[in-house]
């Protein structure tokens, strides 16, 4: 029936994770306009370039409409499926009977894999993974990515997913590998707000970052990198602060981090004999105590004691020993930043972190340390990540500028909800130790307490790397190798897939599609056919997110809610338009398998745990609900019974004032972090005799309990024709290959200098004799390739090659998007080298040479 | 209007907010952002510079339309009567800022598809065989609304208002931050004031 109303629809937007609060204008059934909806925290009434666009995606003439399955039994890159339409009876009659024998079986041979570009998928997909009894489940390409090491460290540290400069406050900060503010990731477009009014009230920032792109070229200061070796200038710059300088925040590091902790010559803390806690040395009472002695005064920062009979030394001593041999100079021939501006801009961050300095924020007196280090993808993405993250954070922790005015803000840590319902909340609190315990986390595992290492039985061997999320066998060339080597009891047999390309996601398209056609029975949920589909063996029609119902688009607020003062905000997303043809969401399939399969009870208990409800709304064991009832559970927990889901399709989102002690909550939840990796130590030592059991070499030097620079395999290839770092980066108008498809997108792509080509640095690539738009091949030491134009600029580094997003596609169902771009991520390895030996996370970085 | 290259981070917002509200044919932009690179490395500097129509006082295009299709509205607003326009495309030469477009015939975005359900209600809204341009969203403006690509820039590098009322936040803007027209030697007199990076 056709609809003859004019109205504006309250929703969230789903063109990538920053998810913010959308209206949908639909005139006589059409919709006709996207725009920001003022009400939301989450975006403030304005949307970038994509979001605005995602009309074109959701009218996409390629959608997929109809179930389909393959009829071609040859699975392969490029290979014809055959496809064939059948009913959605047919489609989920099979995907039963193969899920029932998987079930019936061992559990465990069902993948899970998702997209980090539509988060609605990942509530209903990981509580299914979580019935059905499979722990295996990732974000193609995301974690590997982008994840691992960033987020580790994010949640160790600050109990978030990632962090921000408190751009109210802040006077000082720098950017490693990272664009907060300027253009995309999680909660964009505030940020970019948030950015421009810091930016017009004259905060410096310093961005380190092989290119001048979008956070550098609004910087105070670009300072050009070698891809990989962030961990050497960040170093370098604690080493000119704790010895340069002499200026770190003591009474911080005493009482928020391990710093005072005694470590003995095992490099393990001294103990309490007693209660196992470990001991400080209490300077007013000359003598070691437990850390949470109510009775110290002053725990001591540096020096050296007996203590139950063996010589101990504070953390902090331990690490400003340390970095003693990481002098600028020492960095500068490996990050190519000259030594005299490590030099400077590590004084400038000291002094203008100000510390000692207070300020009074609505009657309370809070530290002020108006600086704060941040990174993200670029600093990350890399073999090794943790190092280069830790590294960075440690600039943070040693001046006292974490979760404080002014300094580098965790994504809302803390919550003390609605102030009718006192809901959602959450606060980290002690753990082992005394260090932080995030109070909500988004992926199943803790960042901190770490779990001891076991025989793997997970695809990702994450078992024995707890520090990993995602690894680098579930997509890998060696995965059979290794899964053979730790004796993985199954290998995948069905894998559901939600809207992930990952033969374009996770590394060189080759490999990955080894490993999907070696699995049996592939099922994707897909708005159009990508090259991922023409592996599956059956397609269902999804919802865009313009259909498409979620009672929590920014939950957990850690995720990707703005940071800093102002409102909380708790939207929902719901359909704008009906769907059209017979797609339908994905969590309503999902319910219908769970009870085709009989496992409703466990479903719906992992539902009441999961989103967290409570009293007359958790979820009967033995009822079937839809899932807009489940979501309409969800809101009233939340907020209350009259404001269920009939409330928020009216209104679209509820908002409440943020308090001072929730934005600025360090001083105020007695927790710890980590400047001393102890755990480590232990988590060597056991993870490493596992390993040696399988015959996995080991290097101890990956599990040291302080950071050091350790170089990518790109850092060591011998070969000196690959005299190119190739890096990917961030494209503002593209969310990863998602958006390629979108042709106003496109279009502003082709328009774009840099979209669509391979940056090279307009003097070498005179040197070489290049020309500006002249087509070239990039090829990697492993022998693979990609073709592209080269676009001469001053805008990189001299030795380096930068693509802008995940383009490149080929598959015919996608005639926008083929042929645009380029597919850097056809030249990455997927291999048990290329990962980190720590948290699994690839390396992004690879050495090329241009072939004409 | 007034926008500040400092706030601006050249995301495409205001390029695709603007097609999004006019649902402009391929290759029409009535704003659009324009990057440009200065020095050379390692002291570069990469600029964004949005454009879109400048309204000027004194509008080369309308002083060159034979047929009095663009004309000066309230407020000085430069647009074009669809239903006047010929075609000639003499006010394309003679804009120095190249803020014009010839529609000549109904293209898709998705070639050979067909147009969308949005391109069908949007397209049926313009007219082919004539000059089509920016109107500082004149339908918005005169019902109380922002031009679309101010009320959506997310880092609020626009401000729109009254550049003849000294006490509009666009004239306090251009005094107080040194507000400069592009290129104000080509004689035009634009009212789009550009806030220095």
């Amino acid at each position: 029936m056709p609809d003859a109303t004019d109205r504006w629809v309250p929703s969230t937007c789903g063109l990538c994770y920053g998810t913010c609060s959308i209206l949908g204008h639909v005139d006589n059934g059409v919709l006709v306009k996207i725009e920001g909806n003022p009400a939301s925290a989450i975006g403030r009434g304005r949307l970038c370039g994509k979001g605005v666009s995602g009309i074109m995606t959701h009218y996409d003439p390629n959608r997929v409409d109809v179930p389909l399955r393959r009829t071609n039994p040859v699975k392969g890159k490029g290979v014809d499926p055959g496809w064939k339409e059948i009913s959605w009876d047919e489609a989920l009659d099979e995907i039963t009977a193969r899920l029932q024998k998987v079930r019936d079986d061992d559990p465990r041979k069902l993948f899970i894999q998702r997209t980090t570009t539509n988060t609605s998928g990942r509530a209903p997909f990981m509580m299914f993974a979580g019935a059905f009894g499979t722990p295996n489940s990732w974000a193609a390409g995301g974690g590997l990515h982008c994840g691992n090491g960033a987020h580790l460290i994010g949640g160790l540290y600050h109990a978030s997913w990632s962090l921000v400069p408190d751009f109210q406050y802040c006077r000082y900060a720098i950017y490693f590998g990272a664009s907060k503010g300027h253009g995309a990731g999680h909660v964009s477009c505030t940020n970019m707000q948030q950015a421009a009014d810091a930016r017009v009230r004259g905060m410096k920032l310093v961005v380190v970052d092989p290119m001048c792109n979008f956070a550098s070229a609004k910087a105070t200061e670009w300072v050009p990198i070698r891809p990989g070796t962030d961990a050497a200038m960040a170093l370098a710059m604690v080493q000119v602060i704790l010895h340069e300088v002499g200026a770190w925040d003591a009474e911080y590091l005493a009482t928020k981090t391990n710093a005072p902790y005694l470590v003995g010559p095992d490099r393990c803390y001294v103990r309490d004999a007693e209660s196992a806690k470990p001991l400080v040395w209490d300077a007013a009472r000359s003598r070691a105590v437990p850390y949470d002695d109510p009775e110290v005064a002053t725990a001591a920062l540096e020096g050296e004691w007996d203590v139950q009979g063996v010589r101990a030394r504070p953390a902090f001593a331990l690490l400003r020993e340390h970095v003693r041999q990481f002098t600028p100079e020492w960095a500068e021939p490996i990050c190519t930043v000259p030594a005299e501006t490590i030099r400077r801009v590590a004084h400038e961050f000291a002094t203008e972190a100000m510390v000692g300095a207070t300020i009074v924020i609505d009657g309370k007196r809070l530290p002020y340390r108006p600086v704060a280090a941040i990174y993200f993808r670029g600093a990350q993405g890399h073999k090794n990540s943790v190092y280069n993250c830790y590294a960075i954070e440690l600039l943070n922790q040693i001046v006292g500028a974490a979760d404080v005015v002014g300094g580098a803000l965790g994504f809302n840590p803390v919550c003390y909800g609605h102030p009718e319902t006192g809901r959602p909340w959450y606060e980290p609190r002690p753990g082992p130790d005394g260090l932080m315990i995030t109070g909500t986390w988004v992926a199943p595992h803790l960042p901190y307490p770490i779990p001891d290492p076991k025989p793997p039985v997970q695809m990702s061997l994450s078992g024995l790397f707890p520090l990993g999320m995602f690894g680098t066998t579930m997509a890998s060339k060696d995965q059979e190798d290794l899964w053979s080597r730790f004796n993985l009891p199954y290998r995948p047999e069905v894998m559901i897939n939600y809207g992930a390309n990952s033969l374009l996601s996770v590394g060189n398209s080759d490999t990955v599609a080894e490993t999907l056609a070696r699995i049996p029975f592939i099922v994707s949920f897909d708005l159009t056919l990508t090259e991922f589909s023409e592996l599956a063996d059956i397609v269902l029609p999804d919802v865009s997110y313009l259909e498409a119902l979620d009672s929590r688009p920014n939950v957990p607020f850690i995720f990707n809610h703005p940071a800093g003062l102002g409102e909380w905000s708790w939207p929902i997303k719901q359909p704008v338009v009906a769907p059209s043809g017979q797609r339908r969401q994905a969590s309503d399939v999902l319910l219908e398998l769970v009870d085709r399969l009989g496992i409703r009870e466990e479903f719906n208990a992992i539902a009441n745990t999961h989103l967290k409800l409570d009293g007359p709304f958790r979820l009967d064991f033995k009822q079937r609900y839809t899932y807009e009832e489940i979501c309409d559970r969800e809101l009233k927990s939340h907020f209350g019974p009259e404001r269920g889901l009939d409330w928020f399709r009216e209104h679209g989102v509820i908002s409440w004032p943020k308090r001072v002690e929730e934005v600025y909550w360090r001083p105020f939840v007695p927790v710890r972090v980590p400047i001393y990796w102890e755990f480590l130590v232990g988590l060597n030592g056991k993870a490493k005799a596992i390993a040696n059991a399988h015959g996995l070499t080991w290097d101890d030097i990956w599990y040291d309990p302080l950071p050091h620079w350790l170089p990518c395999p790109s850092h060591e290839v011998k070969d000196t024709s690959f005299d190119l770092w190739g890096f990917y980066y961030r494209d503002t108008l593209h969310t990863n290959s998602f958006t390629n498809e979108n042709p106003w997108l496109d279009e502003a792509s082709r328009l774009d200098p840099y979209s669509y080509t391979i940056a090279l640095n307009a003097a070498t690539g005179r040197r070489k004799g290049l020309s500006d738009g002249q087509p070239v091949w990039l090829e990697s030491p492993h022998g693979r390739r990609v073709q592209g134009r080269v676009r001469l600029t001053e805008t990189i580094h001299p030795e380096c090659v930068g693509i802008g997003g995940c383009a490149g596609h080929w598959a015919k169902t996608l005639p926008i998007a083929a042929g645009k771009g380029i597919m850097y991520n056809d030249l990455l390895e997927v291999d048990w080298d290329h990962g980190s030996p720590v948290n699994l996370n690839l390396d992004t970085c690879v050495k090329v040479r241009i072939v004409q | 209007m007034v926008i500040d290259l400092k706030r601006c981070i050249g995301c495409y917002g205001c390029q695709l907010s603007c097609k999004a509200e006019h649902g402009t044919p391929p290759g029409v932009f009535f704003a659009r952002v324009v990057k440009r690179e200065f020095g050379t490395f390692p002291n570069t500097q990469l600029t964004f510079l949005p454009l879109l129509c400048f309204h000027c006082t004194d509008a080369a295009c309308v002083e060159v339309c034979p047929t009095g299709a663009s004309h000066y509205r309230q407020g000085g607003i430069v647009d074009i009567d669809a239903t006047m326009c010929v075609g000639c495309r003499a006010c394309i030469q003679a804009c120095p800022y190249g803020a014009r477009y010839y529609h000549d015939e109904q293209a898709a975005y998705f070639p050979g598809q067909g147009l969308t359900p949005y391109e069908q209600r949007k397209y049926a809204t313009h007219t082919t065989g004539v000059v089509m341009k920016c109107n500082f969203c004149i339908d918005r403006v005169t019902s109380g609304l922002e031009p679309a690509c101010v009320a959506n820039c997310a880092s609020r590098a626009r401000v729109f208002g009254d550049l003849d009322d000294p006490h509009s936040e666009v004239s306090q803007l251009v005094r107080l931050r040194g507000g400069e027209q592009l290129q104000p030697e080509l004689g035009t007199r634009p009212n789009v004031y550009y806030l220095p990076v």
